[in-house]
Order: structure tokens, then C-alpha cells, then sequence
């Protein structure tokens, strides 16, 4: 397992960079409107109106848009709480939480298509 | 071509002779400041978690029809949902930050033949991609532009 995991550090770490990177800048935005400015009344909730919000996201910018919302905040997560661990656990037990917390981030990549294929 | 080798290949059977002890982290290492920032870089990962499993299920909703998504949008007025929010708004800005800071520092002196641009420009480039995204897509959800 360890071994699987040096030669996957490589493709971890592009999308823990991604993550930071444009995950950073696309969530500034999306918990500004989405999860503040339109809950407090800043801005119009027909602003993502359904059909409006069905629009922009259904298109094809918005789907990889969407993903990358998703997807790479996901992989930043997970190698940043594996760093976490390893700094007050030890490398003992990162045998464990590493493949774990890929798999969810994985997962939730995966989850992720499916959810913006049905949209 | 040759195949990749194994990463600890080199390593010696069993670890040589050292009059060295073991190295050991400092009584209370995680108070120093410096570490603090540092753990508190490393703890935003949580949050990026719950952000992207949080975009996960409004895509979700969204898909799911109108009813879902008028629900969610209730969901997200709730108060202790605006305050998870704000802290990772808060978050999600410490990291821009801090990464932006710390990325001209991290690149190679020469990547071939070509150099990487001053520090401060690559700094300002960062700043100007991060507010024109987030600007950009912040007009788009608002309903300013599209």
C-alpha cells in the first residue's frame, strides 16, 4: 500500500495543488452568493431561481465548472487532513487514513460526474 | 526504456548504526506560532471537505427538480448555516492567502531554458486570476451578467 501510494503522489498531489488553487477561487465565490449574499437577502433568490440555476448549470461550462467545485476542494481536503494527521499521528498509522481519505475524496469525484451528467 | 524503480530501493536491508537519537519533537511544538499557522493551513482541509461534499448536494438538489431545490435554498437560510459559512468564507480566504503567498517561493529557480516571471509579479498575476474568477462567477450567480 505504501508503495501504491508514492507512485499515486504524483497525481495526488496535481489535484491537491488544483484544489488549492482553483478550488480556492471558485469557492470564494460560490459561499459568497450561494451560501451568504442570497440567504441574507444581499442579493435576489431569483437570482438562482430554478430554471435559471438549471440553466447555467446544465450548460457545458457550467458542468465542469460544477465538477471542479466539487472535485477539487474534495482532493485538497483530503491530502491537508492525511498532512494534519501525519503531523500529530505519525507516519504509523497513515498506512490507514491515507487510502481512506483518497477513497472519500475518489468518491466524491465519482459522485460528483454522475451528479452533474443528471443535470 | 526502462522501467520505474521501486521507490526504496535503495534503502539498506536493516537500518545502519547511529549514535544519533531519535529525532523528537519539542514539549508543546504545536504552540509555537509559526506551527500554529502552519496546523491551521492543514485544518482548513476539513473545511474544503465539507465545502465540496456541501457543492455536492446542491448540484444534487438542483438535479433532483424544483421541490429539492426550493428546500435546499430554505435549508441554506437557516442561521447556524450562514454561520458555517462565514467560517468557511473565512477559511477558504486564509488559505488564497496564505497559498498565493507561498507559490512564487516555491518555483524553481529554471524550468528548462525558460526563468519563472519576478516573485511579485507572479504574486499580482495570482491575486488578479483569484478576483477575476471569483468576481466573474460571483456577477454570473448573482444574476449580473448571463
Amino acid at each position: 500500500m505504501r508503495h501504491l501510494l508514492l507512485r499515486l503522489e504524483p497525481v495526488v498531489w496535481l489535484l491537491f495543488g488544483q484544489g488549492i488553487m482553483i478550488g480556492t477561487m471558485l469557492l470564494t465565490a460560490y459561499l459568497a452568493v450561494v451560501g451568504l449574499a442570497i440567504p441574507l437577502g444581499i442579493v435576489s433568490p431569483d437570482a438562482l431561481a430554478y430554471d435559471r440555476a438549471l440553466r447555467l448549470g446544465s450548460s457545458l461550462i457550467g458542468r465542469v465548472v460544477l465538477f471542479a467545485l466539487i472535485a477539487l476542494p474534495l482532493w485538497k481536503g483530503a491530502h491537508h487532513v492525511r498532512s494534519l494527521s501525519i503531523d500529530f499521528g505519525g507516519l504509523s498509522r497513515d498506512i490507514v487514513v491515507a487510502p481512506l481519505l483518497y477513497s472519500l475524496a475518489l468518491l466524491g469525484s465519482l459522485l460528483a460526474l454522475v451528479a452533474v451528467v443528471r443535470l | 526504456m526502462s522501467r520505474a524503480v521501486h521507490p526504496h530501493s535503495m534503502t539498506p536491508s536493516r537500518p545502519g548504526r547511529t549514535r544519533a537519537a531519535p529525532p523528537q519533537a519539542p514539549t508543546g511544538w504545536y504552540a509555537q506560532p509559526r506551527m500554529l499557522r502552519y496546523l491551521l493551513f492543514d485544518a482548513t482541509g476539513i473545511v474544503y471537505l465539507l465545502c465540496g461534499f456541501g457543492a455536492l448536494r446542491a448540484v444534487w438538489m438542483l438535479g433532483s427538480g424544483p421541490s429539492a431545490w426550493a428546500a435546499f435554498q430554505q435549508e441554506y437560510a437557516r442561521t447556524p448555516l450562514i454561520l458555517l459559512h462565514v467560517v468557511c468564507l473565512a477559511a477558504v480566504i486564509f488559505v488564497g492567502v496564505r497559498f498565493f503567498r507561498l507559490f512564487p517561493k516555491a518555483q524553481p529557480a529554471k524550468i528548462g531554458p525558460a526563468k519563472p516571471p519576478p516573485r511579485p509579479i507572479l504574486h499580482a498575476g495570482l491575486y488578479a486570476a483569484w478576483i477575476a474568477v471569483s468576481g466573474g462567477l460571483s456577477l454570473i450567480l448573482a444574476g449580473g451578467i448571463f
